[in-house]
C-alpha cells in the first residue's frame, strides 16, 4: 500500500509538472466548454444542456489520450524496465496509474463545472448522482485507454489510436453531435460506443432526474471499463522491446471488444423490448373511441381527415420544391399532417420505433409510465381543469429528452443567403396554412408547434429560424387568448 | 555458498540464440565480471538473472532462492544498474529514492543515500536537469535503495568522463570491501582487469573462458611480444636469422613479433640493427595481457 500511496503521489506531481499535460487535461476541455457557449449561445441554459458531452469529451481526452500517451511513453523510455527490477506487482502499478488518472480527470471535471458556474450555468441538479456518474464514466475510459497504451509500441501510433476512437465517438458516437441529428444505422451504432450512456448518464445528473433513469447507462459504462481494465491488465508490457504484435496474450484485446459488442447488443434488445412496450398500450387507446388529446406525429403517407371539421382540420400537405429539398438536404419529400386529437400520446411512426429509445425521448421505464391506470378523457382542453393539469403533468414523470434540443433562432440572427429562400416560403406559406387557422386556439398552437418539431427538418439549416417563425406564429395566438 | 548459481541458460530472440548453455556461479563477496564484445549475450545474461527476461531453459539460483520460481524474493535482495538510466524528466533525485524505498521490504535512509552518492547539490533538480556523471550515480543509488547483499551492473561505465569512471570505479571496490557480491558486464578489458576477481568470456552466447584474469593470461600462452620501431626502414630479410620468432610483422619502419625466448631473439635483433647502422627509436618486450587473451579466444569462435 505504501509503494502504491508513493507511486499515486509521484504520478500527480510528475503530471503537474508538465506544462503539455496541463494544456491537455485542462485548457483543451475549457476550450470546447467555450465552444460550445459560443455555438449555443442563444440558449438561455445552454451549458447545463450540453454538460454532458462536454464532460465526456474531457473524460474521453484525459483517458484517450493523456492516459495512453504517458504510459506509452514512460515504457519507451524504460521507466516502467527500472520498476521492474523491483518488487512491485503489475496490479499495483496499474492500479496507482488508474487511480491517478481518475484524481486527475476528477479535477478537470470540476474545472470545467467550476468555469460553466461561472458562466452562468445553473447548479447541477443533482451533484451526488454526477460524482457517482463521472466515476463510471471515467472507470469506462480509463479501461478504454490502457488497451490503448498495451496496443501501441510508441506514442504517435497512440496518437493514430486515439483518433481512430475520439473522432468516430465525437461524430457517430453521440457526444458531439446529438443522437438526433444521426441517420439510423449511426443511432444503432452508437449504442456499442460507451460515449452516448456517458453523455446521457451525466445529462441526466446535471439537468435531469438523476440516477433513476439511467441504470442501464451505468450499466453498460461499467461492463465497458471491466472490458477495458480486465483486457489492459492482461495484455500489459513492462518494456517497450516487447512488441504488441510480437507479444502472446493479444487475445486479451478481445475481451474489451466483447464488452462493447455486449453492451450494444443489449441495448438493441432493450429498445426492441421498449419499443413493444410502448406500442402496446398506445395500440389499446387507439382502439378506444374518443380518447385522448395529444397530437400524434406521423410522416406520408398523411392522415386522412375531415377538413370540413375545424378541430380536426387537417391541411393539405406541404411538399418542398426541389430547391427546398436541397436546401433541407434531404432527398424524400417531406409532408407534414396535422396532430390528429384520437390519439392520446405521441406515436412513433414506423422508422421512430427503430429508433433507440434514448434518442426518441422515451422514457426510461416506458411499460412503468404507460401502464399508469388511464384518466377520464376529456373531450376538449376547454374541459380540462385545473386538477387534471397537477394530476397529469408531473415534471419528473415525463419522458427524458436525452439532451435534444430544439433550439430557436434569437431575434437578431438573420438567415444566412442559402436558407433564406426556404425560410421566406415557409413564412409566406404559414399564414394561410389551414391548421394554423383552426378556430380552436390550442389547436392552432399544437399545429404550428408541430410543423417547428418536424423530424425530417431536423437538419434544415434553417431549422432554428423556422422554430423563431412558429414561435411568433404561437405567440400572436397566446395574446389573443389572454 | 555461492551468491549466483546460474547453469545451462538458454535464451532465444527469434532464430538468434543469445545465451547458449551459459553457466557460471559468483561467489560470496567477490566482483565478478562478464567480459564480452558487443552482442555476446553477456546483457541478455544478465537481464534472465535479474529477472527482467525469463529464459527458456537453465536453473538461477540468486542468494539460495530459485529466481525463477521466486522473482519477487531475488528482488527485495539485490539492486541492479541498467545500461541505459531512465527516469521521469521531471523527478527529482531525492522522490525517485524515497519513491523506489517504498517498493520495498527494507530501505536505507535515502538522506543517507544522497550524501553517500554525492547528490546533495542536486537532490531536489529535476532528472533531466543531471549529468551523466550525476545521473550514473543517483543509478547506482538506486540500486543501494534497498540495502542489497549483490548488486548488478549493466556495462557501468559506458558513456561516463574518465573522472566520473574513475569515481565509479572507486565506488565498485568500495562495494566490495562493505561486504557486496558484485556481478558486472563490460566490454571493457581494462575494466575487468582492474576490478574484478574472476571473470568470464562470453561470445555468441556461450562462456569460453572463466577464471581470475591473471589465470587467463597465464594459460593463454608464455611468449612474449616485441615491437621494434626504428628512424629507417627495415627489411623482411634482414630478420631471417633471428632464432625462435613467430607471427612476425614487417610495416616499413615497424617490427613485431612472438617469441618464447625472448633474450635470444632480442640480442639477434640488436645485432642486425647495429650492424645496418639502423637508429633505434622505441622497443618493447612484454608478457601478454588480458587483451590478446580475449582477442585470442574470440577470434577463435565459429561465426554463428
Amino acid at each position: 500500500m505504501r509503494a502504491a500511496l508513493q507511486q499515486l503521489r509521484i504520478s500527480l506531481t510528475l503530471h503537474y509538472r508538465n506544462k503539455m499535460a496541463l494544456i491537455y487535461g485542462y485548457l483543451f476541455p475549457l476550450v470546447f466548454l467555450l465552444a460550445f457557449y459560443v455555438l449555443y449561445r442563444h440558449e438561455r441554459v445552454v451549458l447545463a444542456r450540453h454538460m454532458g458531452e462536454l464532460l465526456t469529451v474531457s473524460v474521453l481526452g484525459g483517458a484517450c489520450f493523456g492516459l495512453p500517451t504517458t504510459m506509452v511513453s514512460e515504457r519507451e523510455r524504460g521507466v516502467w524496465r527500472r520498476y521492474r527490477l523491483a518488487p512491485i506487482s503489475t496490479a499495483l502499478l496499474v492500479l496507482s496509474v488508474v487511480v491517478a488518472r481518475y484524481l486527475i480527470l476528477i479535477t478537470a471535471g470540476l474545472l470545467q463545472i467550476a468555469v460553466a458556474l461561472a458562466m452562468g450555468m445553473p447548479w447541477p441538479q443533482h451533484p451526488f448522482d454526477l460524482w457517482i456518474v463521472f466515476t463510471f464514466v471515467s472507470f469506462a475510459f480509463i479501461g478504454l485507454g490502457l488497451v490503448m497504451a498495451m496496443m501501441a509500441d510508441n506514442v504517435p501510433a497512440v496518437q493514430a489510436l486515439g483518433q481512430c476512437i475520439f473522432l468516430p465517438m465525437l461524430i457517430i458516437g453521440g457526444i458531439a453531435v446529438p443522437l438526433a441529428s444521426l441517420p439510423d444505422w449511426a443511432q444503432h451504432l452508437s449504442q456499442f460506443f460507451p460515449g452516448r450512456y456517458a453523455v446521457q448518464a451525466l445529462q441526466a445528473c446535471v439537468a435531469g432526474p438523476g440516477l433513476g433513469t439511467i441504470r442501464f447507462d451505468l450499466l453498460a459504462l461499467l461492463i465497458i471499463g471491466t472490458g477495458g481494465t480486465i483486457a489492459g491488465a492482461k495484455m500489459f508490457r513492462w518494456d517497450s522491446q516487447q512488441r504488441f504484435a510480437r507479444r502472446s496474450g493479444n487475445a486479451w484485446v478481445s475481451v474489451a471488444l466483447i464488452s462493447w459488442l455486449l453492451v450494444g447488443t443489449l441495448a438493441e434488445y432493450r429498445g426492441r423490448l421498449a419499443a413493444s412496450a410502448r406500442l402496446a398500450p398506445e395500440q389499446a387507446r387507439q382502439t378506444a373511441p374518443g380518447s385522448g388529446t395529444a397530437p400524434a406525429v406521423t410522416t406520408p403517407p398523411s392522415t386522412e381527415t375531415n377538413a370540413t371539421d375545424d378541430r380536426h382540420a387537417t391541411p393539405k400537405s406541404i411538399t418542398l420544391s426541389d430547391a427546398e429539398k436541397k436546401a433541407a438536404g434531404r432527398s424524400t419529400q417531406p409532408s407534414i399532417s396535422p396532430p390528429n386529437s384520437s390519439s392520446t400520446a405521441p406515436k412513433q411512426t414506423a422508422r421512430a420505433e427503430k429508433t433507440p429509445p434514448a434518442t426518441t425521448a422515451v422514457p426510461e421505464k416506458p411499460s412503468a409510465k404507460t401502464d399508469t391506470p388511464a384518466h377520464p378523457t376529456v373531450a376538449s382542453w376547454q374541459a380540462v381543469t385545473l386538477a387534471d393539469i397537477e394530476r397529469d403533468l408531473v415534471f419528473d414523470r415525463l419522458p427524458s429528452d436525452s439532451g435534444i434540443v430544439t433550439p430557436i433562432a434569437p431575434d437578431e440572427e438573420d438567415p444566412d443567403p442559402d436558407t433564406a429562400d426556404h425560410l421566406r416560403y415557409i413564412q409566406e406559406m404559414l399564414p394561410s396554412w389551414q391548421p394554423g387557422k383552426v378556430s380552436d386556439p390550442v389547436q392552432r398552437v399544437r399545429n404550428m408547434l408541430y410543423v417547428a418539431a418536424v423530424r425530417t427538418w431536423s437538419s434544415c439549416p434553417s431549422n432554428a429560424l423556422l422554430r423563431r417563425q412558429c414561435s411568433i406564429s404561437c405567440n400572436r395566438t397566446f395574446r389573443r387568448i389572454s | 555458498m555461492p551468491k549466483v548459481i546460474v547453469q545451462d541458460l538458454q535464451k532465444r530472440y527469434d532464430d538468434v540464440l543469445a545465451a547458449q548453455g551459459v553457466s557460471f556461479e559468483v561467489e560470496d563477496g567477490e566482483i565478478f565480471g562478464l567480459l564480452g564484445p558487443n552482442g555476446s549475450g553477456k546483457t541478455t545474461t544478465l537481464e534472465c538473472v535479474i529477472g527482467l527476461r525469463q529464459p527458456e531453459t537453465g536453473r538461477i539460483e540468486v542468494c539460495g532462492i530459485d529466481a525463477r520460481q521466486h522473482p519477487k524474493a531475488v528482488k527485495e535482495k539485490v539492486g541492479a544498474v541498467l545500461q541505459t538510466i531512465a527516469l521521469q524528466d521531471k523527478i527529482t533525485p531525492r522522490e525517485a529514492l524515497t519513491l523506489f524505498a517504498s517498493f520495498y521490504k527494507r530501505a536505507a535512509a535515502v538522506s543517507g543515500l544522497i550524501e553517500r552518492f554525492a547528490l546533495g547539490e542536486k537532490a531536489d533538480a529535476p532528472f533531466d536537469s543531471l549529468s551523466a556523471g550525476q545521473r550514473q550515480r543517483l543509478a547506482v543509488a538506486l540500486a543501494f535503495v534497498n540495502d542489497p547483499e549483490l548488486i548488478f551492473l549493466d556495462e557501468p561505465t559506458t558513456g561516463l568522463d574518465p573522472q566520473s569512471r574513475r569515481d565509479l570505479h572507486a565506488e565498485i571496490v568500495k562495494m566490495k570491501r562493505d561486504g557486496h557480491t558484485v556481478l558486472l558486464t563490460t566490454h571493457n578489458i581494462d575494466e575487468a582487469e582492474q576490478l574484478c576477481d574472476r571473470i568470464a568470456i562470453i561470445d555468441s552466447g556461450r562462456i569460453i573462458a572463466s577464471g581470475p584474469p591473471r589465470d587467463l593470461i597465464a594459460a593463454s600462452s608464455s611468449a612474449q611480444n616485441v615491437l621494434l620501431r626504428t628512424a629507417t626502414a627495415i627489411e623482411r630479410d634482414w630478420l631471417a636469422q633471428i632464432p625462435g620468432i613467430e607471427d612476425l610483422t614487417c610495416d616499413n619502419a615497424t617490427i613485431t613479433f612472438r617469441t618464447t625466448t625472448p633474450g635470444a631473439a632480442l640480442a639477434a635483433l640488436m645485432q642486425i640493427v647495429h650492424e645496418r647502422g639502423v637508429e633505434v627509436v622505441e622497443l618493447h618486450a612484454r608478457k601478454a595481457r588480458l587483451e590478446d587473451v580475449f582477442l585470442a579466444l574470440t577470434s577463435e569462435q565459429p561465426p554463428q
